[in-house]
């Protein structure tokens, strides 16, 4: 009976010493994951719609493009899908077309990576370069309060989902 | 008259000095600054043309790393608002603080390739393996040598996005997205790195303490323990060659040892035998010491004219929405940049990222392959500590092969990289304005 309760109280003894030494190595590690992010913040108020032009416009803060055709406005990241570098834009004297995903669009600029040359039509869809996926098309809307577009990087939508003005 | 001035100077200034082999042996072990060397050394592990005295070079470098590291950290602010302009102080206010983070830069490239042949050199003479295994097991230091050429790589990566530079920033940019290509942890493992979604403060301060002081603790011990294991492993490989090549000569089986640290121990008396390699054999000091110290100033020398010749780049001041074009990594990534941006495979609409293929996989069949050599390597015994033994000929050729594939794959992207990733001749100009499609 004491041998028992002599094994039990070591295993006990030993098993606190463990929990014990693991909570401590715990507050060693924990704060490397930041519980607060002083990053620019993921949905923006980008300006009214009005003051966009036609055609394509970089937003440096955020890394994306907002891009307005007419009455109609989308947003494309501006963030390689390889590794990261800001994608260019480079506009073409006049609109071509091109079957991008099986779908005949017509573009009148395309993008390209510089790090390592990765090429994506008009609509975010990666044709030549080692990028492994075409950009994504970011949500974008109204602002209730005073009109002004906002875009939110953290919510992808499908390609082609526009936001009418 | 030489042997009077000799003993007037000794009178004056020694109270005490060697005057015998064994004394001046004494002489070695008793201080503190020289009691790692051994106190006999073999005339073949001193010579140039073996060891090549890789790894002192390496060692050298990093002692001047160390102590131009310490002058730094007293200029260099890790804040994302002032780290590029204490970094311009440093190299165009602060006296001789171009010349001080000059030294640094060199030597850091140069501790990088010197590591680096290190390896090479081991491997080509076989000397990651013990011929007898009681005498040592040099496996063991292969990987820690391993591990010390993954540390000095990772402290040239932390320290590169230091400057806070275009150079920085978009280097760091691409090596982070590489280690997100990892299936399932990748994510995980960049925002840790990173300390938040993007470069920030949060990866300025994690790089810099992990730059001066991680990386010095850890690299510190791990060396002193690669010094430590070379003699407990028999010294230099070259030692075995020699062994397996000499006669065993039995000595007086006299009770050599009845006396433990504890007290008298019963049992037989050892029987000792013995290789007389006295021949082979030099006083340490001064035929090692002499020689450590100049290899020590030849380092020194190499650096410091590299810091008088070659200017010491600093950039625009990073900006995370203008990407360089091209955008390069530092020189010994460049042949897995080169990779990454090649190994992109397309089977139909399934797409894996070359940052997966060239960024992670590959480099992980190296570095397992560098980790299992030494066990898998059994060619016979005498092929240890020989230059390019025939017995190793597979082995070699294989090696050479590789180690050439990742220099040729160097060059490519230091030389024939241009705009847009695109291939150039070293000696085509780039076109003026890199927007072409």
């Amino acid at each position: 009976m004491n041998e028992k309760r002599r094994t039990f109280l070591k295993k006990l003894g030993i098993g606190a010493f463990l929990a014990s030494i693991s909570g401590i190595i715990y507050t060693f590690f924990r704060p490397f994951k930041p519980d607060v992010l002083y990053e620019p913040p993921r949905r923006v108020k980008i300006g009214e719609p009005s003051k966009y032009p036609e055609g394509i416009t970089f937003i440096p803060e955020n890394r994306v493009y907002i891009i307005r055709e007419g009455n109609s406005f989308h947003a494309i990241s501006a963030i390689c899908t390889h590794l990261g570098c800001t994608v260019q834009s480079a506009k073409f004297a006049q609109a071509k077309k091109v079957v991008s995903r099986g779908e005949e669009i017509t573009e009148s600029f395309e993008f390209f990576c510089a790090c390592h040359g990765s090429r994506y039509y008009g609509d975010g869809t990666n044709y030549s370069g080692p990028a492994p996926r075409p950009l994504p098309w970011f949500k974008l809307y109204i602002s209730p309060d005073d009109g002004q577009l906002v875009v939110d990087i953290s919510q992808e939508v499908e390609r082609g989902t526009k936001l009418k003005v | 008259m030489e042997g009077k001035i000799k003993k007037i100077f000794k009178r004056l200034f020694y109270t005490w000095a060697p005057s015998s082999g064994k004394e001046s042996g004494q002489a070695i072990i008793k201080n503190f600054f020289l009691h790692w060397f051994p106190n006999k050394s073999l005339k073949r592990s001193l010579s140039w043309g073996y060891s090549l005295w890789l790894g002192t070079a390496s060692l050298s470098l990093f002692i001047i790393l160390f102590i131009t590291g310490i002058i730094l950290m007293f200029f260099y602010v890790p804040s994302v608002e002032r780290a590029y302009w204490s970094v311009k102080d440093i190299e165009y206010v602060i006296s001789y603080g171009w010349f001080l983070r000059g030294m640094h830069r060199n030597a850091a490239h140069l501790m990088v390739a010197v590591v680096f042949f290190h390896m090479v050199r081991v491997f080509l003479t076989g000397a990651y393996r013990s011929a007898f295994k009681e005498l040592g097991f040099r496996e063991l230091n292969w990987l820690v040598g391993v591990a010390l050429l993954l540390l000095t790589l990772l402290f040239s990566f932390t320290g590169y996005l230091l400057p806070w530079d275009q150079l920085a920033y978009w280097a760091i940019t691409v090596g982070t997205n590489i280690a997100s290509s990892i299936p399932l942890i990748g994510k995980w493992i960049r925002f840790l790195l990173l300390g938040g979604n993007e470069i920030s403060q949060n990866t300025l301060i994690r790089f810099y303490t992990i730059h001066v002081a991680l990386l010095p603790s850890i690299l510190t011990l791990l060396i002193a323990y690669h010094m430590w294991r070379i003699r407990k492993d028999g010294g230099l490989a070259c030692y075995d060659n020699l062994i397996l090549n000499s006669k065993k000569v039995m000595t007086n089986p006299n009770p050599t040892k009845t006396y433990s640290l504890l007290g008298y121990t019963k049992g037989k008396s050892i029987i000792t035998f013995d290789y007389k390699l006295d021949e082979e054999m030099v006083e340490s000091s001064p035929n090692l010491t002499v020689r450590a110290l100049i290899v020590f100033l030849i380092t020194f020398f190499v650096c410091f004219s590299m810091t008088l010749l070659l200017k010491t780049p600093l950039e625009e001041p990073a900006n995370p929405s203008v990407t360089p074009n091209p955008a390069k990594a530092p020189w010994y990534f460049l042949w897995l940049q080169e990779l990454v941006a090649d190994t992109t495979i397309k089977i139909g609409d399934f797409t894996i990222s070359g940052g997966l293929v060239g960024g992670v996989i590959i480099p992980g069949i190296l570095l397992f392959l560098l980790i299992i050599t030494p066990f898998i390597d059994k060619s016979p015994v005498k092929s240890i500590g020989v230059w390019f033994a025939k017995e190793r000929r597979k082995q070699i050729i294989v090696f050479l092969v590789l180690i050439f594939l990742i220099l040729i794959l160097i060059l490519i992207g230091t030389y024939m990289r241009g705009p847009n990733w695109r291939l150039y001749w070293p000696w085509e100009s780039w076109p003026e304005k890199p927007v072409n499609l």
